[in-house]
């Protein structure tokens, strides 16, 4: 199955609910649209794209798989980033972006644990600065306690 | 007093040493702010607001308006060296411009960009010097069916910038309206697609959509690409842009700066629109077609020359008739009203030091940018002698954290992840995201301007829209750039039919 095929049958079946929705909405009238009529007509259009995606596809095939050791470096990049929106505010920026970043450098990039460290370290220290002291973006500090003026 | 007289008197005001510290540091915390991930010049402005009551009135509006135009010099930088848009008006420039950085020629997509916004900057302080009241009154004939024609206009010409395939780029163009439409409807008020959420209410960000798709997705991308960690971006060979590169930029800087101005003056133009609908001027009329989105120098040149001109634009309709054409002049009015001005006819002759200060300033604001930002390009270029096992965490970090200063929220950082994984997709798929982005951009002005002028036309939308020459004129366009993919087929199926008849 090409990648137009798959694209053409996924905005089919988003179409589809869609278009429920947006009737449920109120579609209105010509002389006054209502809240679900410009929905209506992106959906017809995006199915209609679809259909014609299906129809005449271009001979692109679907990208060859992943190898599985590269998936690895993915995953741990995905949870660690989801794992920095979740701590943010409980851990702090400070705390949650040395760990960001420390996990990205040594597991993702493979760089020494030492460099990783004092990389981790400097960048956060001048994101904070930069952020919170100067552009006085309120960035929480979490488990940490600042001095005064900070 | 004539115009020349005028704008000496502007000089007088402007060049005085507050006002060019004003200049300075509004050039200044622009560029940063236009550099910076998530810190747009709306949420400058509205932080800076209260800092300029203690201030005098002219250099207090001196410098805000140099964080508009600031913010657009700065814009194109992280576009261009990683990827990620610093403002919608940018989102064109990385199809190109990154794509040279990708090819080491950064240096030369850096200094295009900053030749051509300081270009357009000046050309369009001219022209809002020179014509602004006549404009102005034009402007004011751009109703709701005029408006909704020229975006309806601006959205053909995405076409233009669909990658290989256009069914899967208008697609995503469809994605990109559709995403538009979450959040609370500006007419009626009714909450669409919001799933129960609060957060969805106000709609999706586009901050956290543009740095997702593009910036993450690339991020991701390369961690999949890489087997070994090395570097993702050539380095750099030159520092500024050829002869040859000039040549190729120097007509797309011109059209740029008078498509980009024309666009400002008008009601809800935005720089985005202007940078939209340069691009797709430029690959129609270019000899090299076939070198768009695979790093042409005049593509970068264009919409970069294009958004800046829009941003002085804006302030024809502002100044002359107090009418802010979008959010970030939005807040200059209210600047302005802060300090005791009301802007409109009677601005020039109640207040001729701000008029005029703020126009003389806009042409040392602009000089003043490029003078900070050709030695910056040195600079910004060595970023990319930082190896990239280096350059990709920080990037995540800093796009994470712009995601966060938004409105300081983790689910603006959780929703950039998600994009994230989106733009990593679109990548591995060859789905270029910059339709789906725009059209985002787009879709609610196409909305709200449709559905005032259905109201309008009281049912007969066809004859109301046709009957109007600007609307008429600009719907034409939009059919015939629909049906040139079509004719241009039957011209090719004709002449293959001639040739088998030989």
């Amino acid at each position: 199955m090409t990648v137009d095929r798959i694209l053409g049958v996924g905005a089919i079946l988003t179409a589809i609910p869609v278009a429920a929705a947006a009737w449920g909405f109120g579609v209105g009238t010509p002389k006054s649209p209502g809240a679900g009529f410009w929905p209506l007509l992106v959906v017809a259009a995006m199915a209609g794209l679809g259909v014609w995606l299906i129809v005449h596809p271009s001979r692109e095939g679907v990208a060859a798989a992943v190898p599985e050791s590269r998936w690895g470096r993915l995953w741990i990049a995905l949870g660690t980033m989801a794992f920095y929106a979740a701590a943010l505010n409980s851990l702090g920026f400070p705390l949650a972006t040395v760990l960001l970043l420390l996990v990205q450098l040594r597991c993702v990039e493979g760089r020494p644990w030492r460099s990783s460290a004092w990389i981790a370290v400097l960048a956060t220290l001048v994101s904070f600065v930069l952020f919170r002291v100067l552009l006085k973006v309120p960035l929480p500090v979490g488990v940490i306690s600042l001095p005064k003026g900070w | 007093m004539d115009t020349i007289g005028s704008l000496f008197h502007g000089f007088a005001v402007a060049l005085t040493p507050g006002n060019l510290l004003a200049v300075l540091l509004g050039s200044i915390i622009g560029t940063v702010i236009g550099v910076l991930p998530g810190l747009g010049p709306t949420a400058s402005i509205a932080l800076l607001l209260p800092v300029t009551i203690g201030m005098d009135m002219v250099p207090a509006l001196i410098m805000l308006a140099g964080i508009y135009y600031g913010a657009m010099y700065g814009g194109s930088t992280t576009s261009i060296l990683v990827n990620i848009p610093g403002e919608a008006a940018s989102v064109v420039t990385c199809i190109d411009g990154y794509q040279m950085a990708k090819d080491g020629r950064a240096g030369a997509a850096l200094g295009m960009s900053a030749f051509g916004s300081f270009v357009g900057g000046t050309v369009s302080v001219v022209a809002v010097m020179l014509i602004s009241p006549f404009l102005a009154e034009t402007a004011l004939k751009f109703g709701a069916p005029e408006m909704f024609s020229l975006l309806f206009f601006a959205f053909t010409c995405i076409g233009g910038l669909t990658g290989k395939s256009r069914g899967r780029g208008l697609l995503m163009a469809c994605v990109g309206l559709l995403l538009g439409t979450i959040g609370t409807d500006d007419i009626q008020g009714v909450d669409r697609f919001v799933f129960g959420t609060l957060y969805l209410r106000d709609g999706i960000g586009l901050v956290p959509l543009a740095m997702g798709l593009f910036g993450m997705g690339e991020i991701l991308y390369n961690i999949e690409k890489r087997a070994e960690a090395g570097s993702a971006l050539e380095t750099p060979t030159s520092l500024l842009p050829t002869l040859q590169d000039w040549k190729y930029s120097i007509w797309p800087m011109l059209r740029g700066s008078a498509l980009g101005f024309g666009i400002g003056v008008l009601p809800g133009g935005m720089p985005a629109v202007a940078s939209l609908l340069s691009y797709a001027v430029e690959k129609r009329v270019s000899k090299r077609p076939e070198a768009f989105g695979h790093g042409a120098i005049e593509a970068v040149a264009g919409p970069e020359t294009a958004n800046n001109a829009a941003t002085a634009g804006g302030f024809v309709p502002l100044l002359t008739l107090g009418i802010p054409t979008n959010s970030v002049l939005a807040l200059m009015l209210a600047a302005m009203m802060l300090h005791g001005v009301t802007p409109g006819p009677l601005l020039l002759l109640k207040w001729p030091d701000v008029f005029w200060g703020v126009i003389a300033s806009m042409y040392i604001g602009n000089a003043m940018l490029l003078v900070l930002n050709l030695p910056m390009i040195g600079l910004f270029v060595q970023i990319l002698k930082v190896p990239y096992q280096i350059l990709s965490p920080l990037i995540i970090m800093f796009v994470l954290l712009g995601a966060y200063a938004l409105n300081n929220s983790t689910v603006d950082v959780l929703a950039t992840i998600l994009f994230g994984i989106a733009g990593y997709l679109m990548k591995r798929f060859n789905i270029e995201p910059a339709p789906l982005v725009l059209a985002f951009v787009l879709g609610p002005m196409l909305e709200n301007n449709l559905s005032k002028a259905l109201i309008m036309a009281r049912g007969d939308a066809l004859p109301f829209f046709f009957g109007r020459p600007i609307s008429a004129t600009l719907l034409t366009l939009a059919i015939l750039v629909l049906l040139y993919p079509l004719v241009r087929a039957g011209w090719r199926w004709a002449a293959t039919g001639r040739l088998a008849q030989r």
